[in-house]
């Protein structure tokens, strides 16, 4: 019981770090779109910074999914999980179990995907003829801790009787519609 | 008669796994799974992963979390305040008074942020209590307010219609510029909602006691001024070419960041929460759509869009009936799920119907935007109606009942896009095209 509490700070500040990596790659979309626009007006070209911005989009995305759930922004139809009331328990455990499943799953073939692309050294189609993988490493990396946050969160509910996702405080900024 | 079965089995998973509270990207990424491992003998995991891959590294969905990101770089801002002091000088005056502050400040925050619970938050934080100070009647502030928020998700930058794009390959600008002009009229028919009211019982609508000098009224509003040029930079540089969706959205988070240091709003501390804010939100969007994108691969497998889209036009529906019975089922979907998860659930459905009947993706777009819209109001699910209870305390009944004449005139709406389809399609038709 003890070791497993040790490991709960870790944990969770693996997902928050995985969230400011993911906000760096948010402003490196800004950078670049805003390079890009000014290299336009300007009569230059960027090459291939549509698909570094797409790269970069993509890493956003993937980085950012643990923290997101850990922190309980990703939507579910909470319905028929607030009518249970004490039994919510089981619904909770079923919902974790489903997502820790399909998670792994998901991490599965993301890492197989990235090794293929590394192994038959696929090129980008675009102009910046990147080897696919290096950008795919993001998908690969981002939804294995995925699969890991889900388990943690299954591992919690089972034993400490409920997951790590607390109510946000913050109000209707974090919960975009 | 075993595709019935098969058709059918999917469906059940599909409803189950969503109904239960399995996060919705993830039941549909398990619903899509299943459907290629029962439909087709190709290796499922590999090609949805691949499809996932295009999906999430594209380009034209960059728009989305930068329009995120400014709409909570300005949440943070002094905005709400100001808003309520600038906007209130010039409603007075109108008939139904200070509760035209609701409806315009909706709109006009509908245009830095496409989301419609940012927007009854930022207008209401203020308004409320300055409405309920001067005697104006709680079912007033209430409805439109929770009616009048639902304007963020139909005037651009609104993240349901780029989801809408990214899901059937139109382009985000012109959708953008289709919401402009609905947009207003949906405006300006919950003001005359209210100009209505203050007709029909004029006993409720306060006296007003102060009187400005138009160069008093300027002043007043002086710091909203800023805000309507970056609104009127962010749509005008689409509508005239000079920058794609995703360009507008940088310019837009630039002029965002500028405007709270003007304010001097903009601390490391706002700066690193509206950020990872929009890192979050655009998470949670991006796990919807991945899930949204293989449903739409393995949907494809399993025959039942096309079969559907046949179905349809054997039933030699008219395009109007059609529209209703969409309009009806959007609205029903809507009460148990959220606008933009009901948008990218039923795309792989919805789309070979729609372009069957030979209506416009564009129009479409606007069309389902109101009818989500609608759902945002409706029990048990209405997202806007969570956030005013959080807001007001009031039971969700009551907000509901308040905000349905303000229902009632989006269905009015839908009507009258569908007989002046123009309205949707007059400015994409005729705005220059940016590059790219």
């Amino acid at each position: 019981m003890e070791r497993f509490e040790r490991i709960r700070a870790p944990l969770d500040a693996l997902y928050r770090w995985a969230g400011y990596l993911a906000a760096v790659f948010l402003v490196m979309i800004l950078a670049l779109v805003s390079l890009q626009m000014l290299a336009r007006w300007s009569g230059q070209i960027f090459a291939g910074a549509p698909d570094f911005t797409g790269y970069c989009m993509a890493a956003a995305s993937f980085f950012a999914m643990p923290y997101a759930l850990n922190k309980g922004n990703h939507i579910r139809v909470s319905l028929l999980l607030g009518a249970l009331g004490r039994h919510r328990f089981w619904a909770e455990l079923w919902c974790w179990a489903v997502a820790s499943a399909l998670t792994v799953l998901f991490a599965w073939y993301a890492v197989k995907l990235t090794r293929e692309s590394h192994l038959f050294n696929d090129i980008s189609q675009g102009q910046d003829a990147w080897p696919i993988w290096i950008p795919q490493m993001s998908m690969a990396a981002g939804t294995v801790l995925l699969a890991v946050c889900a388990i943690d969160n299954l591992v919690t509910l089972l034993v400490r009787g409920r997951d790590n996702i607390r109510p946000s405080t913050t109000g209707a900024g974090a919960m975009e519609e | 008669m075993e595709e019935f079965y098969l058709v059918a089995a999917f469906l059940f998973v599909l409803f189950l796994l969503l109904g239960t509270g399995v996060w919705v990207g993830l039941a549909l990424f398990g619903v899509a799974f299943l459907g290629l491992e029962m439909f087709t003998s190709r290796p499922a995991g590999d090609a949805m992963l691949t499809r996932i891959w295009t999906g999430s590294s594209s380009w034209t969905l960059t728009a989305l979390p930068m329009f995120i990101w400014m709409g909570e770089i300005l949440f943070r801002s002094r905005l709400s305040e100001d808003m309520f002091r600038g906007l209130s000088p010039w409603m007075q005056r109108l008939p139904g008074g200070l509760v035209h502050v609701n409806i315009v400040g909706c709109t006009l925050f509908a245009a830095v942020s496409g989301s419609s619970a940012a927007t009854l938050t930022t207008v209401g934080k203020m308004s409320i209590p300055e409405l309920r100070k001067r005697g104006y009647p709680e079912y007033m502030v209430i409805g439109t307010l929770t009616g009048a928020a639902t304007l963020g998700l139909m005037i651009p930058p609104s993240l349901t219609l780029i989801v809408y794009g990214v899901a059937v390959e139109q382009s985000i600008t012109r959708l953008f510029v289709a919401g402009i002009l609905p947009g207003i009229v949906l405006a300006a028919l919950f003001m005359a909602y209210v100009a209505g009211w203050s007709f029909l019982r004029p006993s409720e609508v306060p006296k007003i006691t102060e009187r400005m000098s138009f160069a008093e009224k300027m002043r007043e509003s002086r710091f909203l001024i800023p805000v309507i040029l970056l609104i009127l930079t962010v749509i005008g540089s689409m509508y005239l070419g000079f920058a794609t969706a995703t360009e507008a959205a940088a310019i837009g988070v630039i002029g965002a960041l500028a405007l709270a240091a003007a304010q001097g709003s903009l601390t490391r501390q706002t700066f690193i929460s509206s950020l990872l804010g929009a890192t979050r939100t655009s998470a949670m969007i991006a796990l919807i759509l991945m899930g949204a994108v293989a449903l739409t691969l393995s949907m494809g497998f399993t025959g039942l869009p096309r079969a559907l889209a046949e179905f349809i036009e054997s039933l030699g529906l008219s395009k109007f009936s059609l529209l209703v019975a969409l309009m009806l089922f959007y609205i029903l979907l809507g009460m148990f799920l959220d606008g933009i998860s009901s948008v990218v659930l039923t795309m792989a459905i919805v789309q070979p119907m729609v372009v069957n009947a030979g209506i416009d993706l564009i129009w479409f777009g606007i069309f389902i935007v109101i009818v989500v819209e609608m759902a945002q109001i409706t029990p048990p699910i209405g997202f806007n109606l969570f956030v005013m209870q959080g807001l007001t305390n009031h039971q969700m009944g009551y907000i509901a009942t308040t905000a349905l004449p303000l229902f009632l005139i989006m269905v009015l709406m839908t009507f009258l896009i569908i007989a002046f389809p123009e309205l949707a399609t007059y400015l994409p038709d005729n705005m220059r095209n940016a590059r790219g």
